[in-house]
């Protein structure tokens, strides 16, 4: 490799350095620099985590080679806070709550900042479009676009400079008021160190063979050119693991790396610590695995059949979790009912897609403690599992939780800690994986994909006398919070209304696709998807509104819920009137409604999305210009 | 992930030709690099080991824009933003700031080229369509025993198919010449699943030139793309608008025409629908910024379409 002489001027400071030559700007700024306060989100130009201003002009370092830079002038998020003082599109975002995980700020705070750069006085639509090109998963949009215009405004000093401090509010007087976060500057400022921006001396790259197989016997597994490779300091597989496999949620079934065989797309079989990632890179491609393929079964009702192939020996049916609920008798339910309504419904796997894809780092303290820093969601329960999987008392392991990028139920899951556990003690180094956005979507779980069927008997008038429903979901390959999921599936089927006469079935069902696992709701979506739809079909049918037909269902205060729960107070009813008046919601059964509708058309119904606003001056006869 | 021994930045046109010829068979040419480092990522071209990346961008000719009354000429390493800062390229080609506009997004389009748009070759490139409404010419270069030597093909010829284009080893993209086509009206109608950061599911480039009264169609170009393996010209709407009165019958009756132009192999019926409604809502829009007379179009069509 030629390095580059790299000649720039980065934060005001002269720079000359040698890079290697396939670095990008970013690499560069972050591992050469240790200029961490912008992120990689997706290395793909999709997410704008990354944005940077060179010469000026912001561009996503993520798609620029460093040797683009070259004589350049780069400024990155730690450029904006001179001395530690925040500027004022900065104090803007903190004063307006723009920011969550936080991971997305830093790269949002410098398109905020070039978007007033080139426009002053940009209004609200032209901030939009000049943000156009950076993803948040959290915050959400609209308090980043209000930080912007307090910004714009106090910079044009159309509000005073206070209108970016923290409103009054006296000792302890909190609720209902706006305070700000008091971890947002260190958000804002790209401070905040998330896992994959840790570094320590002497630290480890890892990175990790995944399978290309769904369901395969492992035969063999030679890592011998890996380990002769130099710069390559260890290579792990499932043999090294000292105590007793397994992790998940509910059911341990899931080994670190696969164990004889593997059971899904993208399943960790190996992983490889060496001096640098891409040193780890080409050993992770000398391993050599030869595979004996086993029929894969996709399909969770073709794997609930007899003679299905079999994911996991310990569940012949493949049936990972199944639960029933019976209140009262349904089909009694069913005959005395005006009506009987069945249906189908399907919600697909959805990725979570936070946008700090999982890192991790692991070390072995002066004590033999066994640490592991990672964005868990769940860091007591990880540390529980991994004193077992390595054979060490609990009191020589310890996990800690670095700041989340992004969970939503994405990071409950124990996918990568224990490789990095293994490879700290194998090595007594330091060890750090920074997935790319690939792994993440590859490798680490999904909402579960559903299939459910559902009757439901009514009477003329509204009241619900029975509800069936089945529901079966796609697991995939491993456990993880499957049973969890169908508890609360099966609890929340029914929605908060008083059926006399319930029975309810949810499966999780073991399948080679992508494990599922917890997501946001966690198992409420998949069923009251059915049950909320089913209700407006209803009501069409019915010739109600369907507003009245969950207020003739609803559980009041007081009410049993078909999981024997005593409810002392409900607020359904109340949800229904502001949901109904925040909607404008022109009362009647669906039906009845005709071409014009009533709702929709106010002011405050977004308008479609256009784009150039910065045309819009010139919008007609701009030929003629 | 992109892996190079060597990362070159020639300085002129020589300077890449020898570069090529010593790397011949293990080099890479790149500008942008918008496309080239997506593309090498797992999923798609996965790592990829190449000796030498031959950077373009700093090479003067294909940095060069010179705008003519008759021809526009426009380097290839040209980022898709000038098309927005450089008024007198944006007024001679007017349906290519529509386009920059709703092109990747405010930084990327700080570095995409439009030589790297043209030879990437996507059938949903944006700047194509536009390109072949201007009946551009593609300039290219390579050097023969130590000569550069320089040849030129339209753009319909160039462009062969998805990702394929006409472009021989050791050859370079030098720029572009174009009809400048200044007083046209121009619009770029693009639809995907989002405002920025989408490829096109369709997109169509309209310029539009009226009479003095802004009532006659003296002349007109449209180009579409995204909906078939390469751009297409829409020399049966342009003759059958060519020298008519603007009136919204005609507009209707032009995006009603015959012509079968979806052949995408992914939502055609949706497709076809956007098509027909971008003809009209792009025809107005040109129409609209070439000076149209306030009572050429009626209310109720620019409401639709608008
Ligand atoms: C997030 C994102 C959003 C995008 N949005 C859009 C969009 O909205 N519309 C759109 O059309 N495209 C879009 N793109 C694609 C891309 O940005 C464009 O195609 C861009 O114009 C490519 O130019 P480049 O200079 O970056 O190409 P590069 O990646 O540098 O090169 C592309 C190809 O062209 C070749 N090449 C480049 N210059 C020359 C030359 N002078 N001579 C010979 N060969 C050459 C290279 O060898 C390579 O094969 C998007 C890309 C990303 C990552
Ligand atoms: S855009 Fe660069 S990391 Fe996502
Ligand atoms: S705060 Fe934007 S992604 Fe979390």
């Amino acid at each position: 490799m030629v390095d580059i002489r790299l000649n720039a001027t980065i934060n005001g400071r002269k720079v000359s350095r040698d890079a290697k030559p396939h670095l990008r700007l970013l690499d560069f700024l972050r591992d050469d620099l240790n200029l961490t306060g912008n992120k990689e989100g997706c290395g793909a130009g999709e997410c704008g985590t990354c944005s940077v201003f060179v010469d000026g002009m912001l561009v996503k370092s993520c798609l620029m080679p460093v040797a683009k830079a070259q004589g350049a002038t780069v400024d990155t998020i730690e450029s904006l806070a001179k001395s530690g003082e925040l500027s004022v599109l900065q104090k803007a975002f903190h004063k307006a709550g723009a920011s969550q995980c936080g991971y997305c700020i830093p790269g949002m705070v410098m398109a905020a900042t070039a978007a007033l750069r080139a426009n002053p006085f940009a209004d609200r639509e032209e901030i939009k479009e000049r943000l156009g090109g950076n993803i948040c998963r959290c915050t959400g949009y609209q308090k980043i676009f209000d930080a912007v215009e307090l910004a714009r405004d106090v910079q044009n000093g159309r509000l005073p400079a206070t209108a970016l401090l923290e409103t009054d509010t006296a000792d302890g007087d909190v609720i209902g008021k706006s305070v700000r976060r008091i971890d947002a500057p260190s958000k804002v400022s790209g401070r905040l160190k998330y896992a994959g921006d840790m570094i320590m001396p002497g630290m480890l790259h890892v990175q990790v063979l995944r399978s290309p197989h769904a369901h395969a016997r492992i035969v063999s597994i030679d890592t011998s050119a890996a380990l002769a490779m130099e710069g390559v300091e260890s290579v792990i597989t499932s043999a090294d693991v000292p105590g007793k496999d397994g992790f998940g949620v509910f059911v341990h079934d899931q080994p670190v790396m696969a164990h004889d065989k593997v059971r899904y797309v993208g399943e960790a079989v190996a992983a490889v610590a060496a001096e640098d990632a891409l040193t780890a890179k080409r050993a992770v491609a000398a391993i050599k695995v030869v595979y004996e393929q086993l029929t894969p079964v996709f399909d969770p009702d073709v794997a609930m059949r007899e003679g299905a192939a079999v994911v996991h020996d310990y569940a012949p049916d493949n049936i990972t979790k199944h639960i029933p609920i019976r209140v009262g008798d349904v089909e009694a339910g069913f005959a005395e009912s005006d009506l009987v309504i069945e249906e189908n419904y399907s919600t697909q796997a959805i990725e979570h897609a936070y946008l700090e894809p999982e890192a991790g780092l692991a070390y072995v303290d002066h004590d033999d403690v066994v640490t592991v820093v990672s964005p868990s969601q769940n860091i007591t329960h990880h540390r529980h599992m991994l004193a077992r999987i390595i054979a060490k008392p609990i009191s020589k392991v310890r996990f800690v939780m670095s700041p989340v990028g992004g969970g939503f139920g994405g990071k409950e899951d124990m996918i990568y800690q224990g490789m990095l556990a293994l490879l700290a003690m194998k090595t007594m180094r330091p060890v750090r994986l920074v997935y790319t956005r690939e792994e993440s979507i590859i490798s680490t779980a999904k909402r579960h994909p559903s299939r459910t069927n559902l009757r439901m008997g009514v009477m003329h008038d509204g009241r619900i006398k029975a509800l069936a429903m089945r529901m079966v979901c796609d697991g995939g390959a491993y456990g993880l919070s499957t049973e969890g999921v169908m508890r609360k599936a099966a609890i929340l089927a029914a929605g908060p209304y008083s059926i006399p006469n319930v029975r309810i079935d949810t499966y999780g069902i073991y399948t080679n696709n992508t494990p599922s696992g917890a997501f946001r709701s966690f198992g409420a979506l998949q069923t009251q998807f059915a049950t909320e739809s089913h209700l407006d079909i209803i009501a069409e049918r019915l010739g109600l509104d369907p507003f009245e037909i969950r207020r003739i269902n609803a559980m009041r205060d007081g009410a049993t819920t078909h999981t024997k729960q005593t409810l002392g107070s409900v607020s359904l009813m109340r949800a229904l009137e502001a949901a109904e008046q925040a909607s404008g919601w022109e009362a009647g059964a669906p039906a009845v409604r005709g071409e014009t509708r009533g709702d929709l058309g106010h002011d405050d119904v977004r308008p479609s999305v256009t784009l150039g606003t910065r045309f819009a001056a010139g919008d007609t006869q701009e030929a003629a210009e | 992930m992109l892996i190079c021994d060597e990362y070159l930045t020639p300085t002129s046109l020589a300077e890449a030709f020898a570069a090529m010829e010593k790397n011949r068979g293990r080099y890479r040419v790149v500008a942008g690099c918008t496309d080239t480092l997506p593309w090498a990522r797992e999923g798609r071209a996965g790592d990829v080991e190449i000796p030498a990346l031959i950077d373009v961008t700093k090479i003067p000719e294909l940095n060069e824009r010179q705008v003519g009354d008759r021809r526009v000429r426009i380097g290839a390493a040209t980022p898709i933003q000038r098309f927005l800062d450089d008024a007198a390229l944006g007024r001679a080609m007017p349906a290519m700031p529509r386009c920059a506009v709703w092109f990747a997004d405010d930084q990327i389009r700080a570095q995409a080229t439009l030589g790297g748009n043209v030879v990437n070759a996507s059938p949903a490139a944006d700047a194509t369509p536009c390109l072949e409404a201007h009946d551009a010419v593609v300039e290219l270069a390579s050097a023969q025993n130590g000569k550069i030597v320089k040849r030129s093909m339209p753009l319909r010829d160039f462009i062969t198919g998805p990702g394929k284009t006409q472009l021989a080893e050791g050859e370079l993209v030098t720029g572009f010449e174009c009809d400048a086509l200044a007083g046209f009206g121009g619009s770029f109608e693009k639809v995907g699943h989002r405002r920025s950061l989408v490829i096109s599911v369709v997109c169509l480039a309209v310029m539009v030139k009226l009479d003095r009264d802004g009532r006659v169609i003296e002349d007109t170009r449209l180009a579409i793309a995204g909906i078939r393996p390469v751009p297409r010209r829409l020399r049966e709407i342009e003759d059958l608008l060519r020298g008519k009165k603007l009136t919204g019958a005609l507009l209707e009756e032009a995006a009603d025409m015959p012509l079968d132009l979806v052949q995408s192999r992914s939502r055609q019926e949706y497709r076809r629908d956007v098509v027909r409604g971008f003809l009209v809502r792009g025809l107005i829009a040109a129409s609209r910024r070439a000076g149209a007379s306030p009572d050429a179009l009626t209310q109720e069509l620019e409401a639709a379409y608008g």
